[in-house]
């Protein structure tokens, strides 16, 4: 169990449409359940057109915090996208966060036009791996594709972070959120991701 | 060939911006940059290559005649009018309604129906529709080739129709083009067997029928047609040496050709192949007798479709009156001295190599 | 999960919900009867939560056309009695602001809160505005919510006080309010019965008598929020350096506060009536202080009116130095004037106006990091992988360049605003607010006898067209413009989060309704149409290109539904790139389909280099298949 700190600040970051929003507030939903007071801050509207999109999300034992998470103050970064995740990271968090992140990229547009290189994943995760000890990198996208449908890419995401140990409170409450937040096909769908991502998140840890 | 690294840019710099695209359509869809609008090809979209086909197979960029001679016949020719040929003739065909449907002697519509009802064409690339809204057209049978008969007078992409069919995975399409649009496909069948892997969809193309074509006209002939024929449906579009014929349900009615002079494209003001010196079968009007074509054969593919047909009852041939030859002669050779001699504008010359010129010029002066 | 917990009959349970949502909760709370909106964001999901819950706790909750007929469908409810809300965004406000400045002269009836959204930072946006300012010009009170709880808490206090003083209240939210969660304590729900009348004798008319009258009910306000346990000061006794802040500003400043360790010199001001202030309890505080910082967003609003207010009584208040966005010391990196505040900027702006240090944890060893993030790319905004407004600006485009004479496409307010730049192909030359395009180009089509020869292009979404558009047309035709008018009809408002418009025959609750055909208003208008599938680019392309040769008003409809809408729910067409069939670099195309259509899913294989689709992305349109030179995409079509 994740050592808690007052207020826990979370940083969920990717591309628009990728998933974040549910996934942040599959954790602040989570965070509500075992007993603690969440603020989150979005983005939404233009940034599903490809932009950066992150959402800030905060736990707190005693009071809500304000929407936005201070420079630096970031202990937590769930990355669905390697080059969001670097950026966030550098922006947002110190030596001691630590990253659950997404090994497969999304292209800018600035790049599928010839005029910017997208630089090697393997470069980013590396950089990234410079700056902090604790990364755990997941091909989320393949595992949601094994779960049926490479959009359940964010709750591959959202069980790795909950499988990891850094939160103060366990995967049975994120299970529990899930199931009551969806139905049929999608419910089932989204709980295999999850699991997918819980595994992988402990092998990974197993491994270190 | 001496475009070697030349591409869109210079396509339009030399040949789009100084307005002589002829509209034959081969540079189109081999990119998704040039289209055609009206009567010529625009870049909708800068490629930013430094190479490209599309200056390659552009009949305006240059053509070098001993070369192309010798890729299409195998032999070079010896008459700087009629280009290289087997034998020149007056044709027919025999079909009561293809003669009808056709222009003068309806020789291509029967040739190239016969051609694709024996599968020597899989499909023919036309012109179709009416003469006051033609436009490209894909024959798959005799119906269709029927339908395109009669002859337009403006510029049609017909090569676009060439490149679409290709595209679609159409092979050994028959063509029935101007000179402009022969010389695009052999310059592009020319690129296919120097570089197989390169694009150019003139590969497709299998048996090549030319036209006669001094000139053609510009999409403003459209509203003269429009105005000319006050309404009522165009049935027929003639323009002998006299000029305009145009039959309605109304009824026939001519104007000089002084009134056509104004449509005239500027850009075939420099063109010097009135014959289309490349294909497998060149075909016009006599300036004589309009039951009449004026057929020349020139490859051996051509040959044996007009014995083909002859034999078969498609077509019936006789030799070109001795005494017409020198006309039809000095009337080609008096539009390619004027395009050599300087009053043919920008882009006069593209064909070359050797002393073209000189040797146009003796042949010319053997007529005057 | 949050519709549930917005519904919840469970006073004082603690639940999570957005600011949206929060509001949506404070007007059920407080009986809310009617609600009209037009989608506007950061305020487009109150009016959905309504809707959802309209048979549960009897509202009537519609979309509007615009906002200017739902703000005034909004009053006339209060008229009957019913209370009633109406929200948008502050561009929306500038619409219904004809209205509002007529309102406040008649007065309402039952409380009436105008929720309105600003967007510091134009997240959402194509500029900042501070909806405070015409509030004022409104003669009507703001309350601004400085928390997500709060939101619920003034929205519903809102209506008590609209219905007091009888004028609108308008309740100022900002996105990191509307779009950020939190906990909210829910309040019992309403029980008393809504009804609705009007007597024969009622009157609501604007009339310049009746302003003293108007002004009076500003000072009660005034009066009223000097002892309003919403305006909230914590800090020292008798501090000399205080920060005024409103808003979510004000959680910025206190997490500055304690994060530059100033909480024992340092007072913080929590003002929730932005206007009218309440002017005694701000002069107690005032009065003791040396330095004063302002917190805001989005312009010197509070800064202003205090500032006013201390020149006024300046010899009870002394000498004070402020700082804020007129002096230039509140800001980030945009400067005073733009981009929004956050918890970094505050921190950093008072610890340099107080000389506090604060440094920020993070990283000494960033270097080589931020090294290869600058050689990143940035993300610039690009449509949807199978977006049809990306075929559609790919076909004007083209017929653009065919016709040849410098056409002028303008542009308006939507998704296909992105038409301005790269994933748009840079096609549009202007935006400015829903409508303004045509407008603009019925201007531009009178332009001939200046030598004005370029034809005119318009483009507009189907839910721009309800809102705004027939008025320009109309003018088009009156006045004999040439203008050809392209109304790009994805089915949906779809920026805004895809709610229904008029011309989708179905209303905010989902139910029927009848459909309002643009086909028809265009036919009614006299004005000639066509209608073409925008998926088939060759058609669409000899379609624009000839009714450029038209003159006089047109308009062609490129219908084609909205790609995220189509799919959902579905499953998608696969489209691949047969890798034998793509010739790469070799095709001469140049990277066609990635490098220039640049649909997001559409990507080059650095490995085989050759073209791919990526299918996590892919929609499934097609349109890229029709366009390959080569015939190398393929498309599986399911049915």
């Amino acid at each position: 169990m994740g050592e808690f700190r007052e207020p826990l600040n979370v940083i969920v970051t990717g591309v628009g449409g990728q998933g974040n929003v549910l996934a942040s507030q599959v954790l602040a939903a989570a965070a509500v359940e075992a007993g603690y007071r969440v603020s989150i801050g979005e983005t939404f509207g233009a940034s599903q057109r490809g932009g950066s999109v992150m959402s800030h999300v905060r736990i707190s034992r005693e009071k809500t915090y304000g929407p936005l998470i201070p420079k630096g103050h970031a202990h937590l970064i769930v990355g669905f996208e390697p080059l969001e995740t670097l950026r966030i990271l550098m922006d947002y968090g110190s030596p001691g966060t630590s990253v659950v992140m997404n090994n497969r990229p999304n292209y800018p547009i600035g790049c599928l036009l010839g005029e910017e290189k997208y630089p090697e994943p393997a470069s980013i995760v590396e950089a990234i791996n410079k700056l902090i000890k604790e990364n755990y990198v997941l091909s989320a996208t393949e595992l949601a594709k094994e779960a049926g449908n490479p959009m359940s890419t964010n709750m591959v995401l959202t069980g790795a972070l909950s499988g990891s140990g850094l939160l103060p409170f366990d995967t049975g409450f994120f299970t529990g959120v899930i199931e009551n937040l969806f139905a049929g096909e999608i419910r089932e769908l989204n709980i295999r991701a999850f699991q997918k991502g819980v595994e992988a998140v402990r092998e990974l840890a197993m491994k270190k | 060939m001496n475009s070697a690294v030349k591409g869109p840019e210079d396509l339009k710099k030399e040949v789009l911006d100084r307005n002589l695209c002829s509209s034959c359509g081969l540079c189109v869809g081999m990119c998704p940059y040039i289209k055609t609008v009206r009567d010529r090809a625009v870049m909708i979209h800068p490629c930013g290559l430094k190479e490209g086909n599309c200056y390659r197979v552009c009949p305006r960029t240059g053509v070098d005649a001993r070369v192309m001679d010798n890729a299409v016949f195998g032999s070079e020719r010896s008459d700087q009018a009629l280009g290289f040929n087997r034998g020149v003739y007056f044709a027919r065909a025999l079909s009561p309604e293809k003669a009808r449907a056709g222009q003068y002697g309806g020789v291509v519509t029967a040739l190239t129906a016969f051609a694709l009802e024996q599968g020597i064409i899989s499909g023919a690339v036309m012109a179709g529709g009416s003469p006051s809204s033609p436009e490209p057209f894909l024959a798959k049978n005799e119906a269709g080739v029927t339908s395109c008969a009669g002859s337009k007078y403006t510029a049609v992409p017909t090569l676009t129709s060439l490149n679409r069919a290709a595209r679609d995975g159409m092979e050994n399409l028959g063509v029935v083009g101007r000179p402009c649009q022969v010389t695009a496909v052999r310059k592009g069948q020319q690129i296919g067997r120097e570089n197989p892997g390169s694009l150019t969809f003139a590969g497709s193309a299998g048996l090549v029928i030319g036209l006669f074509c001094f000139w053609s006209l510009n999409p403003d002939f459209y509203g003269f047609l429009r105005e000319k024929s006050g309404g009522s449906a165009i049935q027929r579009v003639d323009i002998p040496i006299e000029g305009l014929t145009l039959t309605t349900a109304g009824g026939t009615a001519t104007w000089p050709v002084d009134e056509i002079r104004p449509y005239i494209r500027e850009a075939c003001q420099s063109c010097i192949d009135c014959t289309s010196e490349w294909a497998d079968l060149s075909v016009g009007s006599t300036e004589y007798d309009p039951a009449w074509n004026t057929l020349v054969v020139r490859s051996g593919a051509g040959q044996s479709l007009v014995n083909d047909a002859v034999e078969k009852g498609i077509i019936e041939i006789k030799s070109y009156p001795e005494e017409r030859l020198p006309i039809l002669r000095k009337a080609v050779l008096n539009k390619k001295m004027r395009v050599l001699e300087g009053s043919g504008g920008p882009g006069a010359g593209y064909i070359t190599v050797g002393d073209y010129a000189g040797e146009v010029k003796k042949q010319w002066e053997v007529l005057q | 999960m949050s519709i549930f917990a917005v519904a919840l009959d469970q006073p004082g349970r603690s639940v999570v919900m957005t600011g949206n949502e929060a509001v949506a909760r404070g007007a059920i709370e407080a009986g809310v009867g009617y609600a009209a909106c037009y989608p506007g964001s950061p305020t487009s999901e109150v009016l959905p939560t309504l809707a959802q819950l309209g048979d549960r706790f009897n509202i009537y909750a519609e979309f509007s056309s615009n906002e200017k007929v739902a703000i005034e469908g909004v009053a006339a409810a209060s008229f009957a009695g019913v209370r009633s809300m109406t929200i948008c965004k502050v561009d929306g406000f500038n619409v219904a602001l004809d209205f509002a400045t007529a309102v406040c002269y008649s007065g309402t009836r039952a409380g009436m809160v105008i929720m309105v959204g600003d967007d510091p930072s134009a997240h959402s946006s194509v500029k900042e505005e501070d909806c405070r300012f015409l509030a004022r010009t409104a003669n009507l009170p703001v309350l601004e919510p400085a928390s997500v709880s709060e939101a619920k808490d003034v929205t519903r206090f809102a209506f008590e006080l609209s219905e007091k003083i009888m004028l609108p209240v308008v309740v100022r939210c900002t996105t990191r309010i509307c779009h950020a969660s939190g906990n909210v304590t829910l309040g019992d729900l309403p029980t008393l019965e809504k009804k609705a009348a009007i007597n024969r004798d009622q009157k609501f008319v604007t009339n310049v008598m009746f302003a003293p009258f108007m002004k009076s009910k500003l000072k009660n306000v005034a009066a009223m929020a000097d002892t309003s346990t919403f305006n909230v000061y914590t800090g020292p006794e008798n501090a000399q350096r205080v920060v005024i802040a409103c808003g979510v500003s004000h959680t910025y400043a206190a997490e500055a506060v304690e994060m530059l360790g100033l909480g024992q010199s340092v007072g913080l001001v929590k003002i929730t009536n932005t206007w009218p202030l309440p002017e005694n309890f701000l002069l107690k505080y005032l009065k003791q202080a040396k330095e004063v910082v302002f917190a805001e967003e989005v312009d010197s609003f509070l800064e202003d009116g205090v500032m006013t207010l201390a020149a006024k009584h300046w010899e009870e208040v002394g000498q004070i130095r402020f700082y804020g966005k007129n002096s230039g010391d509140m800001g980030g990196p945009r400067g005073s004037y733009a981009g929004e505040l956050d918890p970094d900027i505050v921190a950093g702006c008072l610890g340099k106006i107080f000389s506090a240090a604060y440094s920020a944890p993070g990283f000494t060893n960033v270097r080589e990091a931020r090294e290869l993030v600058s050689s990143m790319p940035g993300r610039e905004l690009a449509l949807c992988a199978g977006c049809p407004h990306r075929a559609s600006f790919w076909a004007i485009k083209t017929a653009v360049e065919l016709d040849g004479r410098d056409a002028i496409v303008l542009g308006d307010i939507g998704c296909y605003t992105l038409g301005l730049m790269r994933t748009g192909y840079n096609l549009l030359q202007s935006v400015h607010c829903m409508g303004a395009g045509v407008g603009m180009a019925s201007g531009l089509g009178k332009l001939d006898r200046f030598g004005f020869r370029q034809p005119v292009i318009s483009v507009v979404g189907d839910s721009t067209f309800f809102h705004s558009v027939p008025p320009a047309l109309i003018n088009a035709r009156y006045n004999q413009s040439n203008l050809l008018c392209v109304i790009l009809d994805n089915e949906t408002t779809a920026m805004t989060g895809h709610q229904p418009h008029p011309g989708r025959g179905v209303t905010a609750t989902g139910k029927f309704s009848e459909k309002v055909e643009i086909e028809n208003v265009l036919g009614g208008l006299g004005i000639p149409f066509t209608v073409h599938d925008p998926y088939d680019v060759e058609g669409s392309i000899n379609v624009v290109y000839s009714l450029l040769q038209e003159s006089g008003p047109r308009a062609l409809i490129l219908r084609r539904a909205c790609a995220l809408v189509a799919v959902k729910g579905h499953k998608k067409d696969r489209v691949y790139v047969d890798q034998e069939k793509c010739a790469g670099d070799e095709c001469g195309c140049a990277r066609f389909c990635s490098r220039v259509f640049a649909c997001p899913a559409n990507i080059w294989d650095s490995q085989s280099r050759k073209a791919r689709i990526d299918e996590a992305v892919c929609n499934g349109c097609g349109v890229c298949a029709s366009l390959c030179p080569r015939n190398a995409i393929v498309v599986e079509r399911t049915v």
